[in-house]
This record gives C-alpha cells, structure tokens and sequence, in this order.
C-alpha cells in the first residue's frame, strides 16, 4: 500500500509540475463545467458546474430520478455529457481518458462483480487493469482487503458472497489503486445498520487525504461522513455548500388550538417567519432565538399550544423547502 | 493492458463449466470422427495399393478431420463468443473496463485474444490426433502446417464476429443466434453460384470454403490470408465502434 501510495504521489508531482508550467495555479481536482446529459430526448442533468478538492467529501443528495447516478456516471467517464466538460486535475475526461481516468476510482450503482472469480483474483485484476505492477501490486491488494475487513472471505467466490461483503469488495475494487478522485454511487445501499456504518467511516477515513463524491438519498449517510452537500433536484444542483449551513435551516412544527394566520405570528418578536403545513405551522425563528421564547409568547398569548417539535432535517422536507423557496422567488 | 484483460477473460472462462464442456465435446466428437475416418481407410486400403495415383491417408483421414472441425468452429466460436461484452453489459460489469482508461480497441483486442488462443489450443489438440499417423506411416507435415494456419485464421475471423455480435447484443444468446447465421451465411454464400458451375466470381470471393479449402489442401496464398485478416479487422473495428457507442449514447 505504501509504495501504491508513493507510486500514485510521485505520479501527482509529475502531473503538478507539468499542470504549473501550463497555467498559473494547479486546477481542481474535479471540475464540472457546464455539464448537461440529455438521453433519449429527456434532460436528466442540466448546466451543473460543481469544483472539488483533496481533502473532501462531497455528498450528493436527491430523490431516486434527480440525476444522481447520471451525473456520477459522467465524472467517471463511463458516459459522455452532451454538454460542457468534466476536468480531472485540468486533464478533460474526453480528451486524455487513459491519464484522466488513472485518477479516479469509480463504484457504479451495480456492482461491477465477476461472480465467477475469487475475491483475490478479482481485486488483483482490478489493480493490474489500473497499471499496479509486481511487489507494488500485491502490497496494494492485501492493504485493501484489511482496509475493507475482506481477509475471511478472501479466497471466496465473489457470486457467493453476501450483499454487504460484495458491496465491500466493491469499494475495494474503487480504492485498490489509491485514486486521487473516488466516486461512489449508492455506496451504502442494501446494508444492514452496522454494515452501513462501517462504510461510513471507511469514507470519512477516505476523505481524509483523497476527494470522494458519493450519492445518496438517505440523510444518515451525507451527516455521518460529508462536510459538504449538494441538493440535486430534476437534474438541477438546487444547492452547494457546508453541511451546517442545512442544519440552520432548522424549523419548528407548532399546533395550536386556535387558528391563527402567518401575521399574527409576525407579532411575535422572536419569529422570522412562518408558513401553514397540514394543519400545523412551520416556523421560523430568527437568529439566537430560543424555542423556549416561543413557547411562552404562545402561552402569554392564550393561543393553546398543543404541540411544539423540532422538525426532523429530513430529505423530504428540505425539498419541500428548496421547491417552496423556488416558487416564491417565480411568484416574486 | 490488453494482455492483463485477456488473462482475465480466459481465468473467467475457465472458472466455468461451458467452456470445458465445449471443448470435451468438440474433441470427443473429433475423436469418434477421426477413427471412422481412420477404419474406413483400413478397408479401403487393399482396394487402394495397386492404384497408382490412389489418394493417401492424408486424404482419406486428415482432410476429412479438417472439415469436420472447420464446421464445428462455426457452431462453437459464437457460443465461446457471445458472453464477452453482451454479458458484461447484462452483469452490469462493463463500467470496471470503461473506468480502467483502457481504449474501446484495447478492451476488444484483449477479448479477442482469449478466445483465439482458446481455438488456438483446441485446433492444435484435434491435429495431435492426425499427427499421431505418423507413428505408422509418413504424413504430409508440411500440408499439416497449412491447415493449422488455414484453420488459425479461419477461427480469428469468427472470433471476430462474435465479438461483434456480442458488442451489439442487449443478451448473450441473442449474439449467438447472431453470430452464427452470419457464420452460416458466409459459409454458404456462394452455394448457389457453385451450383451453377460459377467458381471465380466475386461471391466466390466473399464465402468462407473458398478460402479455407486451399488451406486444407496445403496451398497457403496470401489471398486467403489477407480475406481473413480483413473479415477479423472488420469486424473488431465494428465491435469498438459499438463500444464507443456505449459512453455517448446509452
């Protein structure tokens, strides 16, 4: 793993010395510019330009049909965009494919296996068909399969293997090489609790000193190991960002015996804004407020609370939100 | 690379049961064929040996051996043939070759030639067979050699349209339904003109026998060489082309 590792850096010297001598400031690591896909007449993914570095991990968030897979599909180079490029550190993914794609290490939403191979076998093929060679070859498929806790069924056949191992190996099969850029599609999908967590904390370790772009639809997985979330909605990137910055967006669901309009909430000092949902209202509050201010001008109002919670940060509901937000700003 | 991904497909082959059942088949077949073959010689022998210019074993027992494997190629070539890239794409495993900065040409040429030296070594076994004359009798080594070539470049040629197929193919046993009616065409398309007494025109030309057949009888001309060479250039560019297709299209 080691000598994979000083492989891949001296690599990355070589690729950095060559990048400065073209332009003033080493590029992104990943680089989206202007990435569109239409396939068979649909837009699955429009304009999205998107930058990413070393050192991240980037969640990318969206209902099943939102373009996710489309869009990881793209950074792969597994699929051309019909619009604008994809860089990999400066390097088009169309133009110099064989150097381009050395960088990245790709987990497709199906897992690429042979079920025919053993796991060694096929991990050896994997590193071998990424140009790992001799002494440093075999270092990198052992450090991979202690990485990925493999070692009991390494001499297993891969089509007899349970979803979480084939799933793991599947992983392994990403990082075997020691790419700069990985990209994991759904890495965490059809695993049990414990299963999924230890995914989950193999991709932070990753994101430690590799960029990782990985899509999801379940909100555990992007808090657990993301600093960084993008919203993908009807193939557009509705948001970009830290993942504190959703947290902020916190609401509180309140219900009230008495029925009330979004003025009379405005009289309350502490309350930015609020909005009416199934029978319940949604509100905001401003900056440094506490709950607790609110529920005692409820009371003091002699309003009737009979319910105040937190709202759960769900995916659902931060849609709801983004496509909310959006209506107004056409409305307006 | 292509040679990394070649020792891969044929350690998958060989991990599986078809490809072993295939080749113990041929070659039992080609055994009960070559001993017919070799006792109907033994009959005819007495009537043979006051006849001058009697044809020898190499005519009696090799030749027809050579035929008979020649058209269990075109039966077998496309079922070997039809999982390459049409069963990649059903397991969903061709994103690991897309992703390797492997070439679309690189991937196919690799695909090529693992299943060629798998013909490549059952050709060469079903040969011993012939060889083994020689033991009793003197056997026309360097007709032998010509037909193993003729035989090598015939199997190159199917190969490569099974891979076409294959690259085209949504399932694996449509490219192998494909790929042997387009077999099956290029073996008889000349039928009819030979009926009709016609030997030279370009149908001719275009049909697999009248390539193979001087081959067989030990006559090596670049002619034939170049008409399999093409036909196996043909085709792969095909099969890449398709594979190309799959990053821009689907």
């Amino acid at each position: 793993m080691l000598a994979a590792n000083q492989l891949a850096s001296n690599n990355r010297a070589t690729l950095g010395v060559h990048l400065n001598e073209n332009f003033m400031s080493a590029p992104p690591l990943l680089q989206l510019r202007n990435v569109g896909r239409v396939l068979a007449g649909r837009t699955i993914v429009s304009a999205m330009s998107l930058e990413l570095d070393r050192g991240s991990v980037l969640g990318l968030l969206g209902v099943n049909g939102a373009g996710k897979s489309t869009t990881l599909r793209m950074i792969a180079g597994v699929l051309a965009p019909t619009t604008g490029q994809v860089l990999i550190a400066g390097e088009d993914l169309r133009e110099q494919a064989q150097s381009a794609q050395r960088q990245l290490g790709y987990l497709p939403e199906q897992v690429p296996l042979y079920g025919e191979l053993r796991v060694v076998e096929y991990l050896d093929f994997c590193a071998r068909l990424h140009g790992l060679r001799g002494a440093a070859l075999a270092r990198a498929v052992a450090g991979v399969i202690e990485r990925c806790a493999l070692g009991e069924v390494r001499r297993r056949l891969l089509g007899n293997l349970s979803k979480g191992f084939q799933q793991r190996v599947g992983i392994a099969q990403a990082i075997v090489h020691d790419p700069a850029l990985i990209v994991l599609d759904e890495p965490a999908s059809g695993l049990d609790p414990v299963q999924a967590a230890n995914i989950r904390n193999l991709v932070r370790e990753l994101g430690r000193d590799h960029a990782v772009i990985l899509s999801t639809h379940l909100l555990p997985d992007v808090q657990a190991c993301c600093a960084r979330v993008a919203i993908l909605h009807q193939g557009r990137l509705r948001r970009d960002g830290p993942i504190q910055a959703l947290d902020g967006d916190a609401a509180l669901l309140v219900s009230t015996t008495t029925t009330l309009d979004a003025a009379k909430w405005k009289t309350i000092d502490c309350v930015q804004d609020a909005h009416a949902v199934d029978g319940a209202w949604r509100v905001h509050l401003i900056a440094g407020a506490a709950p607790a201010q609110l529920a005692k001008a409820i009371v003091d109002n002699g309003w009737g609370l009979n319910e105040m919670r937190a709202e759960d940060a769900s995916l659902e509901q931060m849609f709801l939100h983004i496509a909310s937000a959006e209506e107004a700003r056409a409305v307006a | 690379m292509s040679l990394i991904l070649a020792r891969n497909e044929l350690r998958r082959l060989f991990a599986q049961p078809l490809a072993w059942a295939l080749l113990a088949a041929v070659l039992g077949l080609l055994a009960y064929f070559f001993l017919l073959s070799l006792e109907a010689f033994l009959v005819l022998m007495p009537k043979l040996a006051g006849v001058a210019t009697a044809p020898g074993v190499g005519d009696l027992v090799a030749l027809p051996l050579l035929r008979a494997i020649a058209s269990l190629l075109l039966l077998i070539v496309p079922l070997l043939g039809m999982r390459a890239i049409a069963g990649e794409r059903q397991s969903g495993t061709l994103p690991l070759l897309l992703v390797s900065g492997l070439s679309d040409a690189r991937i196919v040429l690799g695909k090529f030639l693992a299943l060629l030296s798998v013909f490549a070594v059952l050709i060469g076994l079903a040969l011993a067979m012939p060889l083994t004359l020689e033991l009793g009798t003197t056997l026309d080594l360097g007709r032998l050699c010509a037909a193993a070539l003729g035989l090598v470049l015939f199997a190159a040629a199917l190969t490569a349209v099974a891979l076409c197929a294959s690259s085209y193919a949504q399932q694996p046993v449509v490219a192998a339904i494909v790929a042997l009616a387009a077999n099956l065409v290029l073996w008889m398309l000349d039928a009819g003109a030979r009926l009709e007494g016609v030997t030279s025109s370009f149908i001719n030309y275009l049909a697999l026998p009248t390539h193979l057949e001087p081959f067989l009888h030990g006559v090596v001309s670049s002619v034939d060489i170049v008409y399999f060479m093409l036909l196996a250039v043909v085709a792969l560019t095909l099969a890449a082309r398709r594979l190309g297709a799959v990053r821009t299209q689907a």
